[in-house]
Parts: structure tokens; sequence; C-alpha cells
């Protein structure tokens, strides 16, 4: 059975979640990270995949309302079982990724005076 | 390279599925007693030293859906499994713990083990640790173990340093010792007398008519099926995969309904030195409040130390860049709650689950209160614990909003030791397989891996699994059953 891929589903979440979180962080780390995040939910086993990817086209879909992000900012902070766990599994990849990569990344996501973008 | 790539149509007297701490140790036995062995493997083989330990690239290339594996439940508890040739033997911090002589005892009480003598699983344990150079490191520990030192030291609390399967070509040098895993070990010695090994070969299910067993169905790297025929069956797949192949083979009973872990909640501390150690993990543990809490330092590099901020990010983001002066560490409990892998039909992967119970919840609170406790009395100036809502502590005041802001389902919670599946046994309510690990209603299927252990032990298991395979394969040979 042909695997429906993660990107198409989770990425506008992830790059609009790290340009909240992350604000400073450059946009081709930014997609570099994204692509990630993809990756990973792509190689979860099935039924969590199953279950990523559900939440994710919710997410999806709320996102193309107007004022969509601050809809999924909502939905994100009620303690519905499982619905938190898309944002922080989104998270929980990139913070990694960004710092196990860039170690000396800000905050903010930016990179320290003095350093150049990779 | 020891190993092939698997092909399409393979045979053996012995399969032994998964190559990890059970099935290295029994396809050694079985093979220097002059069995036509086959081992296959799902995983690649990776050459010590290709991968950056406890990296992102690393669980790519040798953990299962790239380390991303959890158990379903409030809260959700995540786990990693090894998926490469050597198993969980190649990733783990390599320390060890033999069993404990009354555990072995409590064990072989409750679950009617027959022929079961602790000081025989112990002898056997002797021989693992010769073959496997357990030892403990040359020279000085790193920073970061020297604070779990440090502070159990000052609290007066029961401590010491755990061995590890190492050796240390350059003594002076122990940061650079080299992981005696089942790929330096076992696996070589398989293969000298005459075992072969086949990576890239995932088991779908066994081909069984009747009470026995006689060929696995396969699907190799490429996706191309397979077949493997055989006389009798190890599987030695690990306390997730060995359940759900046992079910995808159409056998239940006592298969799969009793997962054991051993949940962690971790905190990072930082201090005011750099002490960070990206590569390696402490070898200190504390044991004051063992077997119900144990304390222990985690793999810390920037990405980890970042992820353990994350649960109060808006808090406590402003310390990433500290990282070099952080380490993390957790508090491990022995459970209570129980979980359950379940195969459902049309899933290619299992549906893990598992239930903390209210004094698991209770003990993780109390274990990382103490923790924090601990990482003050060694000189944190500040601590960071990873649940959601948790404050910074900076002194012993700030202990009890700690523990009062505590709630298990707001944590990460964790874990790496995963067991007890198919506990073995001739207790009819209790166990999946004998007291030698042949599946109960099975004449030729044999289960050798973790998820034999009766319940999880209260130290890493891997110990356990390779005294308790080894003396499970020694009886198959002695027993005649495969002539």
């Amino acid at each position: 059975m042909r695997q429906v891929r993660a990107l198409p589903v989770v990425g506008a979440f992830a790059e609009r979640l790290l340009a909240d979180d992350l604000p400073d962080l450059s946009a081709p780390r930014r997609r570099e990270v994204v692509a990630f995040v993809a990756r990973r939910v792509d190689s979860m086993p099935s039924f969590t995949r199953f279950g990523v990817l559900a939440i994710g086209s919710v997410f999806r879909v709320v996102m193309a309302l107007p004022a969509g992000w601050t809809i999924a900012k909502l939905l994100m902070a009620l303690p519905l079982p499982f619905v938190g766990e898309y944002p922080r599994l989104t998270r929980s990849l990139a913070v990694a990724y960004v710092w196990e990569h860039w170690p000396h990344t800000t905050p903010s996501g930016g990179t320290p005076t003095g350093s150049a973008v990779a | 390279m020891i190993a092939a790539r698997a092909t399409t149509s393979m045979d053996a007297d012995v399969l032994v599925i998964g190559s990890g701490a059970g099935g290295a140790t029994t396809a050694a036995i079985l093979a220097e007693a002059g069995l036509d062995v086959l081992v296959v493997e799902e995983g690649d083989w990776v050459e010590q030293g290709s991968v950056v330990p406890f990296s992102l690239g690393q669980m790519d290339q040798q953990y299962r859906a790239g380390g991303v594996t959890v158990a379903i439940g409030m809260p959700s508890i995540a786990y990693t499994e090894g998926r490469c040739a050597g198993g969980g033997t190649e990733v783990n911090s390599g320390l060890y713990w033999r069993p404990p002589g009354e555990l072995l005892e409590r064990w072989r009480r409750d679950f009617r083990i027959a022929d079961f003598d602790p000081d025989e699983v112990l002898s056997i344990a002797d021989e693992v640790e010769q073959a496997i150079s357990v030892r403990t490191m040359p020279g000085p520990h790193t920073a970061p173990s020297d604070v779990l030192k440090r502070g159990a030291d000052r609290l007066g609390w029961n401590n010491g340093e755990i061995p590890r399967w190492m050796t240390y070509p350059h003594p002076d040098q122990p940061l650079r010792g080299e992981r005696q895993s089942m790929t330096r070990t076992y696996l070589p010695r398989a293969v000298a007398a005459g075992a072969r090994i086949a990576v890239g070969c995932r088991v779908d299910r066994l081909v069984r008519s009747s009470e026995r067993a006689n060929a696995a169905v396969t699907t190799l790297a490429d996706g191309s099926p397979g077949r493997i025929t055989f006389r009798h069956v190890f599987v030695c797949g690990g306390a997730i995969q060995t359940p759900a192949l046992l079910q995808r083979s159409g056998i239940r009973g006592h298969i799969g309904r009793t997962l054991a872990v051993h949940p962690t909640v971790k905190l990072a501390a930082r201090f005011a030195d750099e002490l960070n150690v990206p590569d390696d993990v402490p070898v200190h543990q504390v044991k004051e409040f063992a077997p119900h809490l144990s304390f222990g330092g985690s793999a810390s590099n920037p990405g980890l130390v970042a992820l353990s901020l994350l649960d109060e990010w808006r808090s406590f983001r402003s310390a990433v860049t500290d990282w070099p002066r952080m380490s993390v560490y957790y508090a491990a409990i022995t459970s209570e709650g129980l979980g359950r892998v379940t195969s459902v039909p049309g899933l290619r992967d299992p549906i893990v689950t598992y239930r903390l119970s209210r004094r698991d919840r209770d003990t993780l609170r109390s274990g990382l209160g103490r923790l924090a406790l601990l990482m003050l009395e060694a000189g944190a100036d500040t601590v960071f614990p990873s649940f959601r809502g948790a404050p910074a502590v900076h002194t012993r005041r700030d202990l009890g909003t700690m523990q009062q802001a505590f709630s298990a389902s707001k944590a990460t919670v964790m874990t790496v030791h995963l067991c007890s599946t198919v506990p073995m046994g001739e207790h009819p309510d209790r166990c999946g397989a004998d007291s030698f690990g042949r599946v109960h209603g099975q004449r030729n299927i044999y289960v050798n891996d973790a998820s034999l252990l009766p319940t999880a032990p209260g130290v890493n298991p891997q110990a356990s699994v390779m005294a308790f395979a080894i003396r499970n394969a020694r009886r198959f040979v002695a027993g005649g059953t495969h002539g």
C-alpha cells in the first residue's frame, strides 16, 4: 500500500511553529529542520504515524481558515489528550535537530554574532 | 563485516530472529554445539565508530523508526529499540548489572520456573562478564559522573560506579573505550563456529501447521519478499517485536500482555563550570532507594540538553546556550504498571500501550524531587525539571514548589528497558513460554530475549537477558530436541 508522505501534511504546521518558537532561525535552516521532522514522521511505526497524520490533517485544515494560526494556537493550549502531543513531537524533533547541528544557536534561533549561517 | 545481505530463499536447522543480547548469545551457543544456525537481522551491520554515539545520525542508522517510538498512555512513554546487528547492545550505555540473587529466587518461585538455579544463572553471568570484558573505567571519571557521586556522598546516599562492557586500549583516555557489544563478541564467535548472519531481513510471520512452524515469511530491505525454512526457530527480536511476531503468526495466550518497563523522568542541571560530555554517559548511579528508584546520567549532547528544556521552553530557553555547563540526569522507577503489545491485522507495526499505576506516579514525583536535591548538593546553580509548568529550582526551598507542580501526565516520560512480554515459567496464568523459553503449546518455537524476564528487574536487564539466553540455549543443546 502506498504511503501518504508526511511533508505535505505536517510541513506548514512545523514551519509556522518554528517561526513562532525560533523566530531568528534562518529560512534555509528552517526548511532543513522541517524536512527532518517530516522524515522522522515518515519513519514512525504505522499506528503512531497514522495518529500523527490524522491530527496533522486537522491542524492543516484549521490553518487554512482565516486566523487559522490563532485557532491552532488555541487548540494547542487546550488539555486535549493526544492533540497536545502533536506540537510537542514537532518541537522535540526540531529542537533536537537545531542544537545538535548548530550548537551555538541562540535561544531565539539566531546565529551568534560573528558566525556565518550554514 | 561478517554478515551478508539476506536473500529471498534461505534455510537452516535453527533460525535465530534478531541479533541483540538474546539472539547473539543464542547463536553462539548453538553454533558452537555444531548446529546449522542462521541469524537474521532487520537492520544493518554498522561498524562501531562510523556513527557518533547518541546522535540523531545514530538514531537513523541503528534505532527502530529513528528512535521515535512510543507506548501510548496518559502519559505516553517514549521508548527506543535498537534495529541493527547487535541490537540494543550497540546503542545503549553499556552499563552492566548482573541480576540480583534474591530477584532470581523470586522469579523462580512466583513464575514456577522449573530447574532454575539462581547460582547457575550467576555462574553464567561470570562467563558473560569475561566474554564481554565487563570492567570499570581506568583513570578519572567524567565531570557529569562525578556530579552524581558528589551529590550522593554529601547526602550520605548509596552510590557507585557501574562497570561497562568496554575495553580501554588507551588507559589514559578512558573516553576512547571500545564497546564490547554483540558485533565485537558473541556474533563473531557464532560466525567462527559456522553460523551465518543475514542483515536487511524483516520476518513478517512464521508459517505454522498445528504445533510446529516450518518457515518464516520475510521482507528484504529492498521490499522484495522472501522465505526461510527451518527445523527450529528462536525468536529474539526484543520485548516489542517478539510478541508482535508471535501474534502475527497466530500465537496468542500470554503473549504481549505484560510489558514491563523502567519509566524515567529527567532534568537538566547547570553548574558554574563547563562539564558537558556530548558523546558519553556518566558511569555512576545512585542506588539509595533501589530497587524502586534509581538515579543516573543521560546522554547530554547539545540537542539533548535543548530537548530536556523543551517542556517549559518559554521559561527555560534562555539557558540553552549554557549547554557546555549542563548535563541531563534521570530518575528511573521500577513500575507496578503494565503495558501491552498488540498486533493488528493490516498494520505493519504493533500498537504498544502502557499504564502507570498511582504508586508509579507518586514515585516519579518523589524521584524527581530527590534527584533535584542531589543536583543542588552537587553544586548545581539551577535545575530545570522536564515537565510542563515546571519551575526552575535554585535552592532547597524551591523543591516543594516543584513537587507540587509535578504531575506524571505533564512530564516527558521515557524508557530504554523493555521486558516481560512473554514471561517464562510454568505458571498457567502468567507465562507465555515454558521454563526454557519454548512457547507454550508450540513444539519448535522458542523465545530467548528480554521478553522472557518475568518482571522488570530494577536494573539494566541486558546481563539477565544474556545469562537466561545462554542457559536456555544450553538446555536446548543438551536436551537433544534438535536431533
